[in-house]
C-alpha cells in the first residue's frame, strides 16, 4: 500500500465510518479508537483489501465488528452511565433552523433507544443508502432479517417522533 | 427500496445531514496508520533511515503495553545471563583440578606394592595364575562315567 493509498481510503470512507460508529457507540473517544484501529489494521495488512469489491461495505463490517467488541468489553455499570450521556451526543450536523435542530436532537435521542442491531440497519439503509442485500452481507445476516429489523426500527422512530413530526409538517404546510 | 419507495417520514430522516469527523483526527489517525505500515513499504515510501523505521516498528509492536513487554524482555535477559554464568563456571572448576604430580604417583604405587606384599598377592602374570576350575556340564560328566 502506498503512502497516499491510506489517505485516499481515509478521505473516501472515514466520514461515513465516523457517523456510523458515533451512532453505534455514542462516544467520541470510542469512535476515534475504533476508527484508528481500522486504519491501522488496513495499513498493517494491506492484503485485506486485495479482493474486496465494495471497500465501503468491507470497512463498515470491520467498524461494526470492532464496535461490537468494544461495547462487549465495557462494564455494564459503565454502559449505564454512558447511556445517559449518549442521549446528549448528537450524530447529526447542527441545523440553522430551531425546529429542525429540535427534530435532529429528538431523532438522535430516538436512535439511541433502538436496539443496536436495529440501529445499525436503519443507519445503513437511510444514510448509507445500502440495499437490504448489501446490509445483510455487511452485517452477516439474511436480507429478510435486515428488512424486518429496518421495519421494526423505523416503526419505533415513527412512534417516538410522531408528535414532533406532525407539528413540524403542519407548520410547514 | 429507493428514495421514491420511501414514505415522507423516511425521506425526512434520510435528509438529515450527519456530523463530520473532527478535522484534527485525520492527521492523528493517518500518522498511526503510517507507522503501522509494513517495514519494507514504509522505508521505500518515506525514505526514512533504517534505524528510525525499526524504532517505529518496534514501538508499534510493543504497543499498547511497552512496560510489560520491556519487563518480560528484562526477565529473559536475566535468565540468559544466569544460564551463561553457570555454564562458564563448570570448565573453570575442571581446569582447577590439577593432575597429581609424579612424586604422588610413585608414592601411591609404592603403597600399592606394599599392600599387595602384606596380603600375599604377587604380581604374577596371567599365564602363571592357577586356572579356575569350571565345572563341566552334567551331560558331559555322564559321558565320562560311561566311558
Amino acid at each position: 500500500m502506498r503512502g497516499t493509498r491510506i489517505e485516499q481510503l481515509y478521505d473516501g470512507h472515514a466520514p461515513s465510518l465516523f457517523a456510523y460508529l458515533l451512532n453505534f457507540t455514542r462516544n467520541e473517544n470510542d469512535t476515534r479508537d475504533v476508527l484508528q484501529e481500522i486504519f491501522v489494521k488496513i495499513a498493517r495488512e494491506p492484503e485485506l483489501l486485495k479482493n474486496v469489491l465494495n471497500e465501503r461495505a468491507f470497512l463498515i463490517r470491520l467498524a461494526h465488528n470492532a464496535a461490537i467488541d468494544l461495547i462487549r468489553r465495557r462494564d455494564t455499570r459503565e454502559r449505564t452511565r454512558e447511556n445517559v450521556a449518549a442521549e446528549t451526543i448528537t450524530v447529526f450536523a447542527p441545523a440553522g433552523d430551531p425546529d429542525e435542530e429540535v427534530f435532529r436532537q429528538q431523532l438522535s435521542a430516538a436512535l439511541v433507544e433502538l436496539p443496536e442491531e436495529q440501529r445499525a440497519v436503519v443507519h445503513l439503509k437511510l444514510w448509507e443508502e445500502m440495499t437490504f442485500e448489501a446490509i445483510a452481507e455487511t452485517l452477516g445476516i439474511s436480507p429478510n432479517t435486515a428488512a424486518s429489523r429496518y421495519r421494526y426500527g423505523l416503526d419505533k422512530l415513527r412512534e417516538r417522533l410522531r408528535p414532533l413530526y406532525k407539528e413540524i409538517t403542519n407548520a410547514n404546510e | 427500496m429507493r428514495m421514491n419507495d420511501m414514505d415522507p417520514f423516511e425521506q425526512r430522516l434520510k435528509r438529515q445531514p450527519l456530523r463530520q469527523a473532527p478535522a484534527d483526527w485525520r492527521e492523528e489517525i493517518l500518522t498511526m496508520a503510517r507507522e503501522a505500515q509494513p517495514l519494507r513499504q514504509t522505508a521505500t515510501v518515506q525514505g526514512d533511515s533504517l534505524f528510525s523505521v525499526l524504532n517505529r516498528r518496534l514501538a508499534s509492536l510493543l504497543w499498547p503495553h511497552p512496560v510489560a513487554w520491556g519487563g518480560l524482555a528484562a526477565v529473559w535477559v536475566l535468565i540468559f545471563a544466569a544460564h551463561f554464568s553457570i555454564e562458564d563456571k563448570a570448565p573453570v572448576m575442571a581446569e582447577k583440578a590439577l593432575p597429581p604430580s609424579p612424586e604422588v604417583v610413585a608414592e601411591l604405587r609404592q603403597q600399592q606394592r606394599m599392600l599387595a606384599e602384606l596380603i600375599g598377592v604377587s604380581d604374577a602374570s596371567d599365564a602363571d595364575r592357577p586356572k579356575v576350575l569350571v565345572p563341566a556340564p552334567r551331560s558331559e560328566r555322564v559321558v565320562i562315567l560311561n566311558a
